[in-house]
């Protein structure tokens, strides 16, 4: 039997060693951010007084390229109901590719994900300047109501 | 799991966070957190007075780690660092939690900011218990500087040094210095004079108080690059010039008497003799001999030049080709740009042709013809068209534009006008692009007719009643052109694209050189330690040559100085050799080449010189082999256990 015929939820059920779904409202995400981007954006939300969702906390890293896909499957398994990872825009990457590296990893996770039954609504790539502190309210606004509906 | 005696300092940012945060509600959810931590509220952390009492009762309290939850890491982390630092504990044990910008800011309900400060604060207990201590590397540095290309750009970076005292090695492939500008009669766009300018330059250079400071190897060029930051070895394979340099004293009787004569490819026109100068006024003032050219570097029987040499020894034809390794703390590339060579298809068979550097050489007095536009028959043309954008603009052949040939093309027709009484003068146009005030005088007094054509599909050069013609096919119009000057697109030079293969470095879409940001490091590359200027770095005019040579200068001044060691950020990738399987992914993957291979013990090595710590092979490692300074799998790990948790 492939992989492809398995049914796409059989991993989906909870157990100390896998996968842990939870139907709670209140949705446990991480988010991994640039620091010279995305994670400068997101500074400039809370100096607009934005409104970023309790549910997200941040981990900053230097350059998304330093983000490998183990450690996005290694939330999920410890519990994240969702994972983001906000890059520069592609040509701004303080590290030059990096963030271009990212978008390829993040490409093959959602593929990857897909395949382990992990609904891939929970993975969010997006690319968010140092100036884009309301691209970061949005979108971070937008993934706890995308995970809303699927938990 | 052993966990470290942990601080933490919450701070109230004068009630800024603590009007949303409560943190006596946050030390009562931490108190069962197995760090067992250790609190202080502080009402202003990062004030000078609060920093020296945090600083004490960190003295007194002597933890091993310390948690500030303030605000972003990226005003303050240095501060907090300090503070560390004065208290006696390594600075690289401290973790902090943006509680201000992050969650105070943008969390309106005060109970789920407290609720989330909790949480974060907890993650970075986790995180800090696997900090490792760090110090930053103090490196010996060189301060020499390497230069490649004496052209307006190299020049000036090498003044700039010699200046400020630093040792100069000056490499240039041709046997005189001052590049393009050197050879142009007037500038753009004030008609200053080329070598007028330039000969206060090249005289400081040569004999002027820097010049002791200044070591200029001409017939040279690189052929190796080894070694980074500080410490680089630059090879340079010398060509001989068969002139001895301590005795020459640039009569140029040897070149009246030599009977061998070879093309003069600086003029595009007429000969040299064997030897020689490419034209007057070339510095440094010596000859140099083409042993291709001369009958006795051939094996002949000449001793023309010998018998008139009034200083014997002079000429040295024992001379051979040296090879030189230079120790430089940094390099500057200088390299330059050319124009395009290859003449576009409109105007293969179009006779009394030029590009913009022939026809530059036309102009000039120390030129072909002593400044006198005039056709190979030796009289004027009665009508000169300037084709702008020729091949440029173009998808086929250049698509961009190259920002410096319609300012010359405006100077052409200018001098064209005052040198040819009654000539009929045609700038042909696609787009005009001449910024800059100046260049603003010189479009409104221009008086040529001005043609526009669609693109080099739109032009055909036909003779027609013993004149040359020029036709535009979509306006109908025919343009009478004795003479033709392209203005070609400028390209990246031959030594250029040497230089950038040497020294790994990216080049851009057209070849030019890829500086660290086009915006805010437009004379840094991504190696550290190399420098950029002039026209490698794009089409370029004087005035860009001597600023950015001004501003390679001083990336060298200020980030080699004497008696200053490097200091190396600790924050960077190592490999672990026992765990490295040697599979190479890594090597392809980092932006700044710090990553090589040894061969020796088939492991990637990483020079932290050159490592600026983004991570990215850490990522893309399969063995884990590859750990990230600071921010490590299991730093990184911790924290996200303990969000989840």
């Amino acid at each position: 039997m492939s992989c492809q015929t398995l049914p796409p939820k059989i991993y989906q059920q909870s157990s100390s060693e896998g996968m842990v779904v939870k139907s709670s409202s209140r949705p446990k995400i991480i988010a991994f951010l640039c620091n010279w981007c995305s994670y400068t954006g997101a500074d400039k939300a809370g100096s607009q007084r934005l409104t970023i969702p309790p549910e997200v906390s941040v981990i900053r890293v230097l350059c998304s390229g330093r983000v490998e896909p183990t450690l996005i499957l290694e939330a999920f398994q410890k519990g994240a109901d969702g994972v983001m990872v906000l890059a520069c825009h592609p040509g701004d990457c303080h590290y030059k590719e990096g963030n271009l590296r990212a978008a390829c990893r993040a490409e093959l996770l959602i593929q990857m994900i897909s395949q382990l039954g992990v609904d891939p609504n929970r993975f969010c790539f997006d690319y968010v300047s140092a100036a884009e502190s309301e691209k970061f309210s949005r979108i971070t606004n937008q993934f706890v109501s995308r995970l809303a509906v699927i938990l | 799991m052993t966990y470290h005696k942990t601080a933490v300092i919450l701070c109230a940012c004068s009630s800024i966070i603590s009007d949303t945060i409560d943190w006596a509600e946050v030390q009562r959810l931490l108190a069962t957190h197995p760090c067992r931590p250790l609190f202080k509220v502080d009402e202003l952390a990062c004030g000078v007075d609060h920093l020296e009492q945090l600083a004490e009762w960190l003295r007194q309290e002597q933890p091993e780690r310390v948690v500030v939850a303030a605000c972003s890491p990226r005003e303050h982390e240095t501060t907090f660092r300090k503070l560390l630092a004065d208290a006696g504990i390594n600075p690289w044990y401290l973790q902090m939690v943006n509680v201000r910008e992050q969650i105070a800011w943008v969390t309106p309900d005060p109970v789920q900011a407290t609720g989330k400060a909790a949480r974060m604060l907890s993650a970075a207990l986790y995180r800090v218990q696997r900090h490792e201590p760090l110090s930053e590397r103090s490196v010996p540095v060189r301060t020499e500087v390497a230069v490649i290309g004496a052209g307006p750009a190299g020049m000036q970076a090498a003044l700039t040094l010699s200046r400020a005292d630093r040792q100069v090695t000056l490499i240039e492939k041709e046997p005189f210095i001052g590049g393009l500008p050197v050879r142009f009669e007037e500038l753009f766009p004030n008609l200053e004079c080329g070598p007028c300018l330039l000969d206060p330059v090249m005289a400081d250079l040569l004999h002027g108080a820097e010049s002791a400071h200044v070591n200029l190897l001409t017939l040279s060029e690189v052929t190796e690059v080894t070694g980074s930051f500080g410490n680089w070895n630059v090879t340079v394979r010398q060509r001989p010039r068969y002139i001895n340099r301590d005795l020459c004293i640039g009569c140029m009787i040897c070149a009246s008497v030599c009977p061998q004569h070879r093309p003069n490819g600086w003029n595009c026109t007429g000969e040299l003799a064997a030897v020689d100068v490419p034209f007057a006024g070339a510095l440094p003032n010596f000859p140099h001999i083409d042993a291709e050219c001369c009958l006795k570097l051939q094996g002949g029987e000449c001793d023309a030049c010998l018998a008139e040499c009034p200083v014997e020894g002079s000429l040295y034809f024992e001379d051979r080709e040296r090879v030189v390794t230079i120790q430089a703390g940094a390099i500057i590339v200088a390299t330059g740009a050319v124009e395009k060579q290859e003449i576009p298809t409109p105007f293969t068979d179009a006779t009394e042709l030029h590009t913009a550097y022939s026809f530059e050489r036309l102009l000039a007095m120390n030129g072909p013809t002593g400044g006198e536009i005039v056709k190979s028959d030796g009289t004027a043309p009665a009508s000169i068209a300037f084709v702008h954008c020729a091949g440029s603009l173009d998808a086929d052949e250049v698509p961009y534009c190259s920002g410096t040939c319609c300012r010359a093309a405006l100077k052409y027709a200018y001098l064209a006008e005052s040198k040819l009484e009654g000539a009929d003068i045609t700038r042909l146009v696609r787009e005009q692009s001449v910024p800059g005030v100046d260049a603003g005088r010189q479009l409104h007094g221009d008086t040529s007719r001005v043609v526009r054509y669609a693109g080099s599909g739109d032009l055909t050069v036909s003779v027609e009643g013993g004149g040359q013609l020029i036709s535009c096919s979509e306006s109908g119009q025919q343009i009478p052109a004795e003479m033709i000057v392209l203005m070609r697109p400028v390209v990246p030079g031959g030594g250029t694209v040497a230089a950038a293969r040497l020294l790994e470095l990216p080049l851009d879409g057209a070849g030019f050189m890829v500086p660290l940001h086009s915006l805010s490091a437009p004379c840094a590359t991504s190696l550290k330690g190399v420098y950029l200027a002039g026209s490698c770095r794009g089409s370029a005019d004087v005035r860009d040559a001597f600023a950015s040579g001004t501003a390679a200068a001083g990336h060298a001044l200020s980030d080699l100085v004497a008696g200053r060691n490097l200091l190396v950020d600790p924050q960077v990738a190592t490999v672990d050799a026992a765990l490295c399987s040697g599979c190479k992914t890594c090597l392809q993957l980092c932006p700044y080449k710090a990553i090589s291979w040894n061969e020796k013990d088939k492991v990637a090595d990483i020079a932290d010189i050159l490592c600026r710590g983004c991570g990215t092979c850490v990522a893309a490692c399969p063995s884990g082999a590859i750990t990230g300074r600071g921010f490590s799998r299991d730093m990184l790990r911790a924290e996200m256990e303990g969000v989840l948790s």
